[in-house]
């Protein structure tokens, strides 16, 4: 099925099939004005909009509020949407299991993890086959299935991450001010299609550019951590890592909160997570930021820990980062850390004050000797039934200027 | 050299305008050479971005002071040193506004290229 331009025009029978309504009602709304840009001819934008318009209503939004947003410019996204137009092909999971050799049942759970949608396991896109094919390229070079799996979920969470950035910031930046100024909702429809279509080509290089020397700096941390295991520890199952893992956040932010208020209080957090992130170890990264703290994981303990340590003499100022330390074995699944030693770095995380670094015994044993460690007592953390030993970290006072 | 890199530093079109806008006067003293250097942001009425001055005798105070022998600094300018570690690590001593010098870590780091070129060029024995 061809794609039609954007101006191309369209019967009214596929105008309401695209929109997902009947041609009646589609013919009522037009008639109603609640359409943007519908000028007695239907395109495949205007397709767009009306398509926006049965969203509108099956929220229960009424037609005259429809009809108003429209004119003041606030569905003007619509006109963007067109840009990612998506062709259905009449293709099954049996089709495709056909034209790619994967099994139907490794399609689903591909579709799955892709983050593909229902729409995908009733009829695939051209699109969709084409990326079942490069999946089934990279199976078929020997990369094991439950590590593809993960692979592209991470794919999926990072982009759709990304997209839900993109969006909300043109919305906040870019749409919104348009609609402040009082421009008229084709103008903005246009100004935004403009931009949009400068923008988009841009973003895959930047991507792909950012994507190699991440790629590059992690494939160099990787050598040199196989090499200090191979030297250190008993082997650990598949699947596991043995890392050190620090959560990080600013103690009494819920108060500094209160007294900034909401948008001074981001600013604070941006501006610590950005320090994070400036002043890391080259192997230890930002797994996620959850609130106003972080959780971050390296794989070499000895210079997270130093790293903790010159971080609360770079952050004297209030709010305090308080940062609690664990070093031990861990579950790598989608690109996250899981499992009993992640709980117990962030329970540890939760004993200490604003300027503190609070650490447990594998980390006084993995860190430098340039540290010193005052053990603070053995404490029952929440959720676990042994006492684990916490221990102070600190540079000695005399060494400060 | 070390006029060099802030010669760089306060010519570069991305950095120069941003160190000025920061306005962070510092003191860096390498203890090794007996040098101290206070480097300051340009003034209204002066053209540099920069401006240093190699002792202590200035009209103006340091706000962020750090101490660090010149190899310390040498790997710190080619991108091989990171502050916070070397903090922990007693390579570098840190005191006044140190926040101050938090903001300046992502700026000063469009000096890590041409710095290692500059090596490269004139002083291969220095790279790291």
């Amino acid at each position: 099925m061809a794609t039609a331009g954007p101006t191309s025009e369209l019967s009214l029978k596929e105008a309401a099939r695209r929109a997902g309504v009947s041609p009646a009602t589609l013919q009522r709304w037009a008639k109603g004005g609640a359409i943007p840009h519908y000028d007695g001819t239907w395109t495949p934008v205007v397709a767009t909009y009306a398509r926006m318009v049965a969203r509108l209503r099956s929220k229960g939004h009424a037609l005259a509020d429809i009809k108003l947003a429209g004119q003041s410019g606030q569905l003007a996204f619509g006109y963007i949407e067109d840009l990612f137009a998506v062709t259905r092909e009449p293709l099954t999971l049996a089709d495709g299991a056909k034209q790619t050799g994967l099994e139907p049942a490794l399609i689903e759970r591909m579709i799955q993890a892709l983050g593909l949608g229902a729409a995908a396991q009733e009829a695939l896109t051209k699109d969709d086959l084409d990326l079942l094919r490069y999946s089934a390229a990279v199976l078929d070079a020997g990369f094991p299935l439950v590590a593809f799996l993960q692979l592209v979920r991470v794919y999926s969470q990072a982009l759709a991450q990304i997209a839900d950035a993109e969006v909300r910031l043109f919305h906040l930046y870019v749409h919104e001010p348009l609609m402040r100024d009082g421009i008229s909702g084709i103008e903005i429809a246009e100004q935004m299609e403009g931009l949009a279509r400068k923008l988009l080509p841009l973003a895959a290089p930047v991507m792909n550019e950012l994507h190699r020397r991440h790629l590059r700096q992690f494939v160099e941390q990787d050598v040199i951590g196989h090499m200090e295991a191979d030297l250190e520890q008993v082997p650990l199952e598949l699947g596991s890592l043995r890392v050190a893992i620090a959560f990080v956040d600013l103690a009494g932010y819920t108060r500094l909160t209160d007294e900034l208020g909401d948008e001074a209080a981001v600013d604070v957090v941006e501006r610590f997570v950005s320090a994070v992130q400036v002043t890391l170890p080259e192997d230890a990264r930002v797994i996620k930021t959850i609130g106003d703290g972080v959780m971050v994981v390296g794989s070499d303990c000895a210079a997270l820990t130093d790293w903790a340590i010159g971080f609360q003499v770079l952050m004297p100022d209030r709010p305090q980062p308080r940062i609690g330390m664990h070093y031990g074995a861990t579950l790598y699944r989608d690109g996250d850390y899981f499992g009993r030693e992640v709980n117990r770095a962030a329970r540890v995380a939760t004993r200490a004050a604003g300027g503190e670094v609070l650490v447990t015994r594998t980390v006084v044993e993995a860190a430098g000797a340039n540290l010193e460690f005052e053990m603070i007592g053995k404490v029952r953390l929440k959720g676990f039934k042994d006492p684990t030993e916490l221990f102070l970290a600190h540079l000695a006072e005399e060494e400060r200027l | 050299m070390m006029d060099r890199v802030w010669t760089m530093m306060s010519e570069d079109p991305e950095m120069g305008p941003k160190l000025r806008d920061a306005d962070v006067p510092q003191r860096f003293e390498f203890d090794d050479l007996d040098l101290v250097v206070n480097v300051r942001a340009g003034r209204e009425d002066e053209d540099a971005n920069l401006v240093w001055v190699w002792g202590d005798d200035v009209d103006w105070e340091p706000r962020v002071k750090m101490t660090m022998s010149s190899e310390t600094a040498n790997k710190y300018f080619q991108g091989k040193e990171n502050v916070a570690m070397a903090i922990a690590r007693r390579r570098i001593k840190a005191g006044g506004d140190v926040a101050a010098s938090l903001s300046l870590i992502p700026i000063t780091k469009g000096i890590f290229a041409p710095f290692r070129a500059m090596l490269a060029d004139e002083y291969p024995h220095l790279l790291v």
